[in-house]
């Protein structure tokens, strides 16, 4: 549909026309069909339920189409009318009918209906300049029935994220308080691990489209690190932007991959260096590949006990890549590496449901 | 028993791998999608699972039970969303709300220890 279409009320409703006489119905539909209007004709005798049960946008009746049962049928669509709706009606009256008195009995017996009257004899102009008024009003009201639908969408993603958050920042909790040997420790590695979730939460927020760069991630992650002209941390690769999770997953990694180089790797000492690097493939099906390489800091030794770090490392990337990442101890410093397809990672990925 | 996790979120799945070494049994491992729980089952061996709703591709988790469960493999649920999960409890063994009781978690490991060990 062209966006002039989507911008024409009568692009998505039609008019129905209830008239007891054929040749007013015919009129009526010329008249409106010639201004591109769609109209359903409703004729004496046709079942008034099940047209109404098509939606109509706006409903046109004469006067004698009125009759107690059509007035039912009518009271009872619009009883049955969503919270968003209130259907224009656009009532031709009679030349002899009083309009005030017809006016009250059908307010009182149609509540939620937009009336409309127009006493006989109306002019072409006045009368469709009407219907596509009532047309447009209720374009709005479809408006604001979208909006609402939004809204409660945007609600029900809202509380799946912070269930979502609640649950990563309990099992930070937990994991930090089993390997944590006094309250201080967990207060230390607690906070650490949340402001991680929290500055990688800002980045992609900010970026209003869900993605952030690997770049940033790391930028981000060292940037308390790292003083004036310092090149103890070097992170090189080309722009590669990441999906919400990947790049949440991302920077929870780097931040213990950071702090186990301060507590033990190769920034506990001055001259230690690390390299962070990344690069995706240029084959078919392009591959994400991370690197981490400290250097010149105390000589490696394998841990006695897997800590939290490594683990969540190991856990995650696997996560990510779908293959286990290749974490060694080498006596020089200590080096992870994982790779694995990149699309599924990509911002610009269909494929990641959210 | 041996246990397998379709979960997302990383983090999760390694709280829930500890607390599953804890209770005695043996973590089989974490896929995060459905499509990959397919692609990689034949590789796998476990007793039985547990299911987050939302996964790496979309809201595929009741899916997953309902697959699991036509291989033989009782599951739990282990989400946020009781509400979705209450609309499958006759598929799955029973219900973790997230975040993750530990406790609850312990108990609910228990019926479906019981539910492995009567179908043998």
């Amino acid at each position: 549909m062209s966006p002039a279409d989507e911008n024409s009320p009568s692009a998505l409703d039609h008019v129905l026309i209830l008239a007891p006489y054929r040749k007013d119905a015919d009129y009526l539909a010329r008249l409106l069909g010639d201004h591109q209007v769609n109209v359903e004709i409703g004729l004496a005798g046709n079942n008034l339920a099940e047209l109404l049960a098509a939606s109509p946008g706006v409903l046109i009746g004469t006067h004698e189409a009125l009759t107690p049962a059509a007035i039912e049928a009518v009271a009872d669509h619009l009883n049955r009318q969503p919270s968003w709706a209130e259907m224009p009606v656009v009532v031709l009256l009679d030349r002899a009918s009083r309009p005030d008195q017809v006016r009250a009995e059908l307010s009182r017996v149609w509540p939620r209906a937009r009336l409309l009257f127009y006493q006989r004899p109306v002019t072409a102009v006045e009368l469709v300049s009407g219907v596509q008024s009532a047309l447009l009003v209720r374009l709005r009201q479809r408006e604001v029935r979208d909006h609402i639908a939004r809204e409660i969408e945007l609600r029900r993603e809202l509380n799946h994220r912070v269930k979502n958050i609640l649950a990563s920042v309990t099992s930070i909790f937990e994991m930090t308080r089993r390997g944590a040997t006094s309250v201080e420790v967990l207060a230390r590695d607690f906070r650490g691990r949340l402001g991680a979730l929290d500055k990688v939460h800002s980045a992609v927020f900010h970026a209003e489209d869900d993605a952030v760069s690997i770049a940033e991630i790391a930028a981000l992650t060292f940037e308390p690190y790292m003083a004036g002209d310092d090149e103890r941390i070097v992170a090189q690769g080309p722009p590669v932007t990441l999906h919400r999770e990947a790049g949440t997953t991302m920077a929870l990694c780097l931040h213990e991959l950071t702090t186990n180089a301060i507590k033990y790797g190769a920034m506990s000492r001055p001259e230690g260096r690390v390299r962070f690097t990344w690069e995706v493939s240029k084959t078919q099906a392009p591959e994400l590949g991370i690197r981490w390489k400290e250097y010149g800091g105390p000589t490696v030794e394998e841990p006695m006990r897997i800590g939290y770090g490594t683990r969540y490392v190991r856990s995650a990337l696997t996560s990510m890549f779908g293959r286990p990442p290749q974490i060694s101890f080498e006596r020089d410093g200590l080096r992870c590496e994982a790779r694995g397809l990149f699309s599924p990672l990509s911002a610009t990925s269909d494929s990641h449901g959210s | 028993m041996r246990i397998f996790y379709l979960e997302d979120n990383p983090l999760i799945a390694m709280h829930v791998e500890q607390l599953v070494e804890d209770g005695g049994h043996v973590f089989a491992g974490t896929a995060s999608s459905f499509e990959e729980l397919r692609e990689r089952f034949d590789t796998l061996v476990m007793d039985c699972a547990l299911v987050d709703i939302d996964l790496a591709d979309g809201h595929t988790g009741p899916q997953a039970v309902v697959w699991l469960k036509e291989r033989g493999v009782p599951s739990i649920f282990m989400t946020g969303q009781s509400q979705v999960a209450e609309e499958y409890r006759d598929v799955a063994v029973g219900v973790v709300p997230k975040p993750i009781s530990e406790s609850l978690l312990a108990e609910k490991l228990r019926l479906l220890a019981s539910v492995v060990n009567n179908s043998d």
